[in-house]
């Protein structure tokens, strides 16, 4: 027994016990602990083994810098790797594992690597796995895999859940110790909207550690009064337990709560998590500081631990971390917490201090040892001694725990996450934050100042300044006195001389001394390279120890100014956010939205099988009882069309209504095709170019009347198509006089298609739609027997006899049955997409299967439609260029397989017959192809080079995927009614 | 993770209601313009690092066409304004 | 033969056919409401805004320069849509929406912070004030957002969202137990 629980003390419940598991032994704890303070409390100091080399690793700090103790929490699908043990909020029942550990934490096959350690340097990897080639992927990574790594990530599905959440606020407050508080009292009291964000599940920072009085209370006590008060003013919101990890753009900053990572049973109507973005009109960014480990041999022995850390396991948890503890230090905070050890009665063995003739005064009857430096350590799972160096003389010093302090690294993460470079001060021998301007600024030990009395002052006044700036008046008031302050400076020691062992640098990826040596001899000497030469800072803590030391030893070793070798890049994260509090909600059927057709509940209730399209659902086929697959119901739709007829729903189509004297005239720039003379009451198809000549969408745009037009695009560019015409009325053409909405969702529409579509549709409609009164390409409103206004459209895409009708979205599934019924006696069905498909493939109709962006009017055949008379339109000047009117262009022609039960695909190339199968013959490509019920024969459309005037030569349809190839007779594109007799009926 | 634009007709929004086009400056040339004229309207695309001048639409807001200028390195976004205004007054 | 169409409401399937226990954070779902879509004619903005502002009984909903989405509760959708033609003669297009918008109504003490998690605007009562509306992203899908009173905002959605959003709802009240049904008055 060493690490042990204090007999009183902390800001923990001792009357609340709470039961854990680690590695599967039953502990006990108290409210109020973290897991490695309840860790600490049980002796179970050693936590995990090292990254590479397998060393024990035991509890190094007491919060989010925590190298070391990162285990695995929860069982199975929802269990977290990588948890920070000193950040974990303990709760009754808490299972944790050790990772990186074969078989057993204790002993470990992997730390077989230590004695290959020799070989395993900086850029070791890179050296030795360079050849052969092929080994990388079967051998050495494998290998390295088994080996390397921390926690496992889980590969089941996260049965958690999250959400994400927007915030405002006048003032964001980064850390809720000293400044923060002080900071967010301060505006609060103002009237400032103050948000007061800090990752700990209690809020006080360093004021929970603290053995200081602030006007006369003592620190804990201190902060609760703050808190209270803040709780008390509306116009401030706390928020524990949220870490914010970036600063992005205009000052949003993302944050992520822990909403329920501390209950033994969650709440199902609660996320686990929250992902918070803050939009601050300004912040404080009041983090506190990270204290300094001191790189000697042997410093990775479980119980060397940072000095500061054991002052806040005695103080706040009321844990021991040794019995006997010797402190190396640089400077007056080592002091402080042999003062804080002494106090609660733990043996302080020595003070070894690295400076000279220093006035700091020890704990009664605690040996000093100035100008000193520890360079080994003894034991093996847990530290029995410290070798310390004085004048070239060793002595071995027992103790059962080291605490090092080696100076104050500011937290200052977030202010440089955007780009800006830490500044080094020389006077505090640190990086300090860069200046972004008013809206963010750092205030306390965050800025470097690191008197308690230095960060009530400071958290103080910058707020103030916020507020006075934002308009409101706030009052300084006086300070309260801090008694017991403690001093805070210290003399940089990047490095203790005369290492007996390794002295590592970032423990959680074991990268030392001589590793950053190597970079540097090596040529990778620059922050950035060395970093990922030796991997110093590229773990799951991201360096928050190791990269101010590494910039040190860099500085030192070249013995120039660590100003001159800076920092590596700030990023987001500041600590590791789970992907799952990203997605938030957005997950599963969530993932986006679904678009449903007015008509989806109709076409469900007769036996649709839907499948994606875009955002919608949409039926692709209706299965009937009896048949086999999608083909089986989708012939059955076709011949019943083409005999009878059927009820599509093409609601999903986009549906723009255009108004205004120059609606016309807006139309007919939009389109390559006329539309200035249509008539009132007609439909026409249209055809939109992009600027570079090829074809973008098509549909029909009826008049309405003389001022209002409506249009309909495709499903898969209605909002395409929207933005386009939005850019053309409002940044081409502002002058021109057009209006236009939406009205997709307005309206539910349905296509009555085949030989008796008119005696279905005119069943339902009062106004007479005989062929001369409704002739093809009419259009107008109607009314339906029962006075409902529609809209009618003679308009097939089938190439038989058919109407759209357009109906009050809430109306449609009442239409569509009456539909159904009207249809009974002619034998009317319901069709999908894929029988869509099939009808208009036999049509040689087409869609953005040939239109793919490749494609020009004339190629797909449409030559004739573009206006050469039109002064402009969009697309027109490009679509005379050179390459766009080329004889050899691929045009649009039929295929259909001379041996008739064979296959053709879409994406297949054409080759000449007898050309060997190569991309270099390539004579064009399949757009479209099915099995045509209609003619008992797959046919194809497909894109040949001059293919309009090589109907009837034989081509090789060439499947490089399938392996086949099938000889096809090349056709005209349209392979039914070419007459348009049927469509004209 | 974020960003926000101001819209001259809505305020201050994310910058996920947005949809971005490309340069703002380039003006669609007269039909009979030359064939240079077209090939740099059509396809030719600077890549400028700091001021930029792009069209956006707030596409989930009010449906409107912008000028945004903004820094491509930095992202400071030093305006945003009706694109139909800005057109007009560029006597489009 | 005569026929006689019902009309459908999306949510038919998902809402109990009478209201059920309200808790104090509550979505209202009017069953039909007229809605139509107003577009000024170029140069006749401020007019119309005028005049819809001085006309009492409607409900204005800004949707974009020039643009706004007019609700009635009493009107029919034809009704709606004569009245606003009279009001409007000579300044406007109009577009009846009614089948292509669906209302939703949510109120409660927690009503800002179920719409946190989907809308990034600030919704602070003094910054936007009753009678505020505008077209904001509410998780993926559009949505124009009305504040109508103290603590009761209004959503219109277009029709085909209407489900996806009512589900994106239900997960946002989740924490506070958010109730939904149909509107008592219809």
């Amino acid at each position: 027994m060493t690490a042990y629980r204090l007999a009183s003390g902390g800001l923990i419940d001792r009357r609340a016990p709470l039961d854990f598991r680690f590695d599967g032994r039953n502990l006990t704890g108290f409210a109020g602990d973290t897991l490695a303070s309840a860790l600490l409390a049980n002796d179970q100091l050693l936590v995990g083994r090292s990254f590479k080399y397998h060393r024990p690793r035991g509890i190094v700090t007491a919060g989010a810098s925590e190298p070391n103790a990162l285990v695995t929490i929860g069982k199975g699908a929802g269990s977290d790797p990588n948890t920070k043990a000193t950040v974990a909020e303990l709760y009754f029942g808490l299972d944790a594992r050790s990772q990186n550990r074969f078989p057993s934490l204790k002993y470990d096959f992997g730390a077989l690597n230590g004695l290959l350690s020799p070989f395993l340097g900086a850029g070791f990897y890179y050296k030795t796995f360079m050849w052969p080639a092929a080994f990388w992927e079967k051998v050495y990574e494998p290998i390295i895999r088994k080996a390397a790594g921390l926690g496992r990530a889980v590969l089941e599905r996260d049965p958690q859940a999250y959400e994400k959440c927007w915030a405002h606020c006048d003032l964001l407050v980064i850390g809720a110790g000293p400044t923060g508080l002080m900071a967010a009292l301060v505006a609060g009291r103002a009237g400032v909207r103050v948000i007061l964000a800090d990752e700990d599940f209690r809020l006080g920072g360093s004021l929970l550690a603290e053995t200081a009085h602030i006007g006369g209370v003592s620190a804990p006590d201190f902060a609760e009064m703050a808190l209270a008060e803040l709780r008390s003013l509306p116009n401030v919101t706390m928020m524990p337990r949220t870490t914010v990890f970036g600063w992005y753009d205009d000052n949003v900053f993302g944050a992520v709560e822990r909403v329920q990572k501390h209950v033994a049973a969650p709440q199902e109507k609660l996320p686990v998590e929250r992902l918070w973005r803050i939009v601050a009109k300004r912040a404080i960014l009041a983090a506190g500081a990270e204290e300094r480990p001191l790189v000697f041999g042997g410093n990775d022995r479980p119980g060397v631990m940072m000095a500061g850390a054991m002052r806040t396991y005695a103080n706040r948890f009321g844990v021991a971390a040794g019995k006997s503890v010797a402190i190396f230090t640089n400077g007056s905070a080592g002091y402080r917490t042999a003062a804080v050890l002494a106090a609660r009665g733990i043996e302080v063995t020595a003070i070894i201090d690295s400076r000279t003739d220093v006035s700091d005064v020890a704990p009664d009857g605690v040996r000093v040892i100035q100008s000193a430096c520890v360079i080994d350590t003894k034991g093996h799972k847990r530290v029995s001694g410290a070798v310390v160096e004085r004048c070239g003389f060793e002595q071995t010093i027992a103790c059962d725990a080291i605490g090092m302090s080696g100076g104050w690294n500011p937290a200052i993460h977030l202010a440089c996450q955007r780009g800006a470079k830490a500044v080094w001060s020389e006077e505090l021998k640190t990086f300090l934050a860069p200046d972004v301007g008013n809206g963010f600024v750092v205030a306390g030990a965050a800025a470097g100042r690191y008197t308690l009395a230095g960060c009530l002052k400071d958290g103080a006044e910058k707020a103030a300044a916020i507020a006075a700036d934002l308009g409101f008046s706030a009052a300084v008031q006086a300070q309260p006195a801090v008694d017991g302050e403690a001093d805070p400076s210290f003399t940089a020691l990047w490095y203790s001389p005369g290492a007996k062992a390794k002295a590592f640098v970032d423990f959680q990826n074991d990268v030392h001394v001589k590793d950053i040596g190597l970079a540097l001899r090596e040529g990778f000497g620059h922050v950035e390279h060395a970093k990922r030469y030796t991997t110093n800072g590229m773990a799951t803590d991201q360096g928050k120890l190791s990269g101010i030391n590494a910039t040190g030893l860099l500085a030192a070793m070249q013995g120039i100014s660590p100003a001159d070798v800076g920092t590596t890049t700030f990023r987001p994260f500041y600590t590791p956010v789970a992907f799952g509090a990203l997605a938030g909600t957005a997950r599963d059927e969530q993932a986006a939205p679904v678009r449903k057709s007015p008509l989806y509940g109709w076409a469900q209730r007769h036996g649709a099988v839907f499948v994606d399209s875009g955002l919608w659902f949409r039926p692709a086929y209706f299965a009937q009882s009896g048949e086999k697959d999608w083909r089986e119901s989708t012939d059955r739709e076709v011949l019943n069309i083409r005999e009878n007829v059927g009820l599509c729903d093409v609601s999903t189509l986009g549906k723009i209504e255009i108004f205004g004297p120059d609606a016309a005239e807006f139309l007919n720039r939009l389109y390559c095709n006329p539309f200035l003379k249509l008539p009132v009451g007609k439909a026409r198809y249209g055809l939109m170019l992009r600027e570079d000549g090829m074809v973008y969408d098509d549909g029909t745009t009826s008049r309405l009347s003389p001022g209002h037009f409506v249009m309909t695009t495709t499903t898969a560019l209605a909002g395409g198509v929207m933005s386009h015409m939005e850019y053309c009325a409002q940044v081409l053409w502002p002058e021109l006089k057009a209006r236009f909405c939406s009205s997709t969702d307005q309206w539910a529409q349905m296509a009555i298609a085949g030989p008796k579509a008119r005696l279905v549709v005119q069943a339902l409609v009062e106004d007479d739609i005989s062929g001369a009164a409704f002739p093809f390409l009419a259009a107008g409103i109607v009314t339906l027997k029962g006075g409902i206004k529609a809209r009618l459209f003679r308009i097939s895409f089938s190439g038989e006899l058919a109407y759209e009708l357009a109906v009050p979205a809430g109306l449609g599934e009442a239409v569509a049955d009456a539909i159904m019924e009207e249809g009974r006696a002619h034998g009317i069905c319901p069709y999908g997409l894929e029988a869509l498909n099939v009808l208009r493939i036999e049509k040689g109709h087409v869609t953005h299967a040939e239109f793919d962006g490749r494609v020009t009017p004339d190629d797909a055949g449409f030559g004739r439609m573009v206006s050469a008379q039109k002064p402009d339109f969009i697309g027109k000047r490009l679509s005379t260029r050179y390459g766009l009117t080329a004889a050899d262009r691929m045009q649009m022609v039929g295929l259909k397989p001379v041996e008739p039960d064979q296959h053709i695909r879409a994406g297949a190339h054409l080759l000449r017959e007898g050309a060997k199968p190569s991309t270099l013959n390539d004579q064009g490509y399949v757009s479209s192809a099915c099995f045509s019920p209609t003619l008992g024969h797959g046919i194809a459309l497909a894109f040949l080079k001059s293919g309009r005037e090589r109907y009837g030569e034989r081509i090789v349809v060439w499947d490089k995927l399938a392996g086949t190839e099938v000889v096809a007779e090349v056709s005209s594109p349209v392979f039914v009614d070419p007459g348009n007799t049927k469509l004209n009926a | 993770m974020a960003s926000l634009i101001h819209c001259p007709h809505c305020g201050v929004r994310p910058k996920e209601e947005f949809s971005i086009r490309g340069d703002a400056s380039l003006v669609r040339p007269d039909p009979e313009a030359s064939d240079e004229a077209w090939n740099d309207y059509v396809h030719i695309r600077s890549n400028p690092r700091g001021r930029y001048r792009e069209h956006w639409q707030h596409a989930a807001g009010c449906r409107r066409w912008l000028v945004v200028e903004r820094d491509t390195f930095t992202h400071e976004v030093f305006s945003v304004a009706d694109a139909a205004s800005a057109a007009r007054e560029a006597g489009r | 033969m005569t026929r006689t169409y019902i009309s459908r409401h999306p949510l038919e399937d998902l809402l109990p056919l009478e209201p059920g226990i309200r808790a104090v954070d509550h979505l209202d779902i009017p069953r039909a409401m007229a809605i139509a879509a107003v577009m000024a004619m170029d140069g006749e903005e401020a007019a119309v805004a005028a005049g819809l502002a001085a006309s009492g009984d409607v409900q204005v909903r800004f949707t974009g320069p020039g643009e706004w989405l007019i609700l009635s509760q009493s009107e029919t959708p034809e009704e709606l849509h004569r009245n606003l033609s009279l009001l409007l003669a000579e300044t406007a297009y109009i577009v009846d929406q009614s089948d292509g918008r669906i209302v939703f109504r949510l109120s409660g003490p927690n009503v800002r912070r179920i719409l946190a998690k989907g809308i990034a605007s600030d919704l602070h009562p003094a910054v936007f004030e009753i009678g505020t509306s505008s077209n904001v992203l509410c998780g993926h899908i559009s949505v124009n957002l009305a504040r109508t009173g103290e603590n009761e905002f209004e959503l219109i959605v277009m029709r085909s969202f209407a489900v996806a959003l009512f589900n994106d709802l239900r997960v946002m009240g989740r924490e506070f137990d958010l109730s939904a049904d149909f509107s008592a008055q219809g």
